[in-house]
């Protein structure tokens, strides 16, 4: 009890007795955090709880709300949906975005502080009214609501984060390195393939898995997209929670959390998670 | 860079993506921006008239609810802002102070993984949290606290309280990479000198981080005055905000004439922001660039 406990847990250098400002300090941003974890971590409570409304405290562990989500035609079809589509999201924007910003990091182009902002523009604007315009577009032209148009729409809203991490790989390695490759003989097609390619992977890599999270988590893009037999998982559970809540959609959201999670260890591993901190 | 030299062959890997956002971004806002001056669609309806009808509706408010649904959409996505900005600093400056690479890598993880969860999902949490019959209220009744249950859903305060929640890790992350770049040693000389923790905050690391501030602000409300999910869920009929206005348009109503007319207005709202925010960011590099 009386050791010190602040020595393993102490950001500071300077070493005090105990201080009052500094633990004020350390239980607000606990409390924040709390504030930001706690309801994912309540979600997973009423995933289990079998009582058939959302109820507090808990009565027991069930699988029940899992079963009838995994054993739900609609939620099915639409897990398939958002899963196949976000994984053709995953490709395109993997392929456009990474082409992108090898074009913008090492092309000459002229005025690219501006075409990079321009690429950054979906993310910037209201993605309802991306869905909206291209709503508008479809209806124009007369192609109705395909589903190629929903990928589409969602590759649009996921390159930039493509962009963003290829950049951020692209401006932290040495160019030296390819220029070495190239005084040593390299032709720039072979730098390009065997230098710049393999160095920007990991970047590339972990923006399409961001591609497929904004793409299989979309819902304002998708609104007025889709077609009501082919709706996105997103859109069938708002649409479910507007006249039920019961822990079905806690299981679907479990299973949408864990996705996401798995995703973030596999960011991790790629590329480290402080690319994502320049935003 | 050297400015002035030619674009390289490699410039022209930019090609699929300047394809897919002339077609599939630019084009179609285009569309959105031409439909609200008609009073139909051109294309399949040939007595279809161009008017500015859509755009006197909302101006002179005949239903007596669209200039409140522009209110209620800009003092939510406001009150939004503070409270992300209040609640966002600490985290902020705490990670960007943390010693330990362990520690900064788990905040890290805490603050993106709500990010990485949909906005569906998390507002469904916080229904289950803030519902008459939701977390809170059934410990407050249980504790005997209130008699009845709290109104912390179905109006502004819920609507807030999630949008708080959804959008707080882009103002951390938005002020972490500006705090971090405040050189720590400033505050410290403040404070060898004789000011108190708080005065050096306050008078030294506090106004550096300003643009990162306005910064994270801008992006914050530029997100909650878009949010459709959360303030149709949590809100129900209580609240009423601009893109609620434009799927009722689109989905009840079907008059994409008058949604594109609301889309326009909103369009121009986050323009303002947009732009504010990149002059921001653009002095933001200038003066890291010099340093």
């Amino acid at each position: 009890m009386s050791a010190p406990m602040s020595a393993p847990m102490s950001v500071v250098a300077n070493k005090r007795p105990f201080d009052v400002g500094h633990a004020a300090y350390l239980a607000l941003n606990a409390l924040l955090l709390t504030f930001l974890l706690a309801p994912i971590a309540i979600v997973l409570v009423f995933a289990l709880n079998p009582t058939p409304y959302i109820s507090f405290p808990p009565v027991g562990v069930s699988l029940r709300w899992f079963e009838k989500f995994f054993a739900g035609t609609e939620f099915m079809n639409a897990l398939w949906l958002s899963l196949w589509v976000a994984s053709v999201v995953l490709v395109l924007s993997i392929l456009i975005g990474g082409a992108c910003a090898l074009a913008l990091a090492r092309g000459n182009l002229p005025g690219r502080a501006f075409l990079t902002a321009f690429f950054m523009s979906p993310l910037m604007l209201p993605a309802i009214l991306t869905g909206l315009a291209l709503f508008q577009a479809y209806l124009l032209s007369g192609i109705g609501r395909p589903v190629w148009g929903l990928i589409l729409a969602h590759t649009l809203v996921a390159v930039p984060y493509v962009i963003r991490t290829t950049l951020a790989v692209l401006h932290n390695f040495d160019r030296r390195i390819e220029e070495a490759a190239a005084v040593l003989g390299a032709s720039p097609a072979r730098v390009f393939f065997e230098v710049t390619l393999p160095l920007i992977r990991p970047g590339v890599f972990a923006g399409g898995v961001f591609a497929f999270i904004v793409s299989f988590d979309q819902f304002p893009v998708s609104l007025f997209l889709v077609v009501p037999k082919g709706e996105t998982l997103p859109v069938v559970l708002f649409n479910y929670m507007k006249f039920d809540l019961d822990g079905a959609i806690a299981a679907a959201s479990m299973v949408s959390i864990l996705l996401a999670l798995s995703v973030v260890l596999v960011l991790e591993r790629l590329i480290g998670l402080k690319a994502y901190v320049k935003l | 860079m050297i400015s002035g030299a030619r674009p390289s062959p490699i410039a022209w890997l930019v090609a699929p993506a300047a394809l897919l956002f002339v077609l599939f971004f630019v084009l179609p806002f285009g569309v959105m921006a031409m439909m609200s001056f008609y009073s139909g669609n051109p294309v399949t309806n040939p007595n279809a008239f161009a008017t500015t009808r859509h755009y006197e509706r909302f101006i002179f408010d005949t239903a007596g609810i669209y200039h409140e649904a522009l209110w209620s959409t800009l003092s939510i996505g406001l009150v939004t802002t503070v409270v992300s900005l209040l609640i966002g600093y600490p985290l902020a400056h705490w990670m960007a102070r943390m010693q330990s690479r362990l520690g900064h890598a788990l905040v890290l993880m805490a603050v993106i993984a709500p990010m990485l969860t949909g906005i569906v999902v998390r507002t469904f949490a916080w229904m289950t949290i803030l519902q008459d019959k939701g977390v809170i209220n059934t410990l407050l009744i249980q504790w005997g606290l209130t008699d009845k249950p709290l109104p912390l859903m179905y109006n502004e305060f819920g609507t807030v309280v999630a949008l708080v929640h959804i959008y707080v890790p882009f103002m951390v992350l938005t002020l972490t990479g500006v705090i971090g770049r405040i050189d720590e040693r400033l505050e410290q000389a403040a404070r060898s000198l004789g000011a108190g923790r708080v005065r050096a905050f306050v008078e030294v690391t506090l106004p550096l981080s300003l643009p990162g501030i306005l910064a994270g602000s801008l992006l914050v409300f530029a997100l909650s005055i878009s949010a459709y999910v959360t303030p149709s869920l949590m809100g129900g009929t209580n609240v009423l905000t601009l893109p609620m206005l434009i799927a009722q348009q689109v989905g009840t109503s079907f008059n994409p004439n008058f949604a594109g007319a609301l889309g326009v207005i909103l369009l121009l709202v986050s323009l303002a922001i947009v732009v504010a925010y990149n002059r921001i960011l653009a002095r933001l590099s200038g003066e890291q660039g010099m340093a």
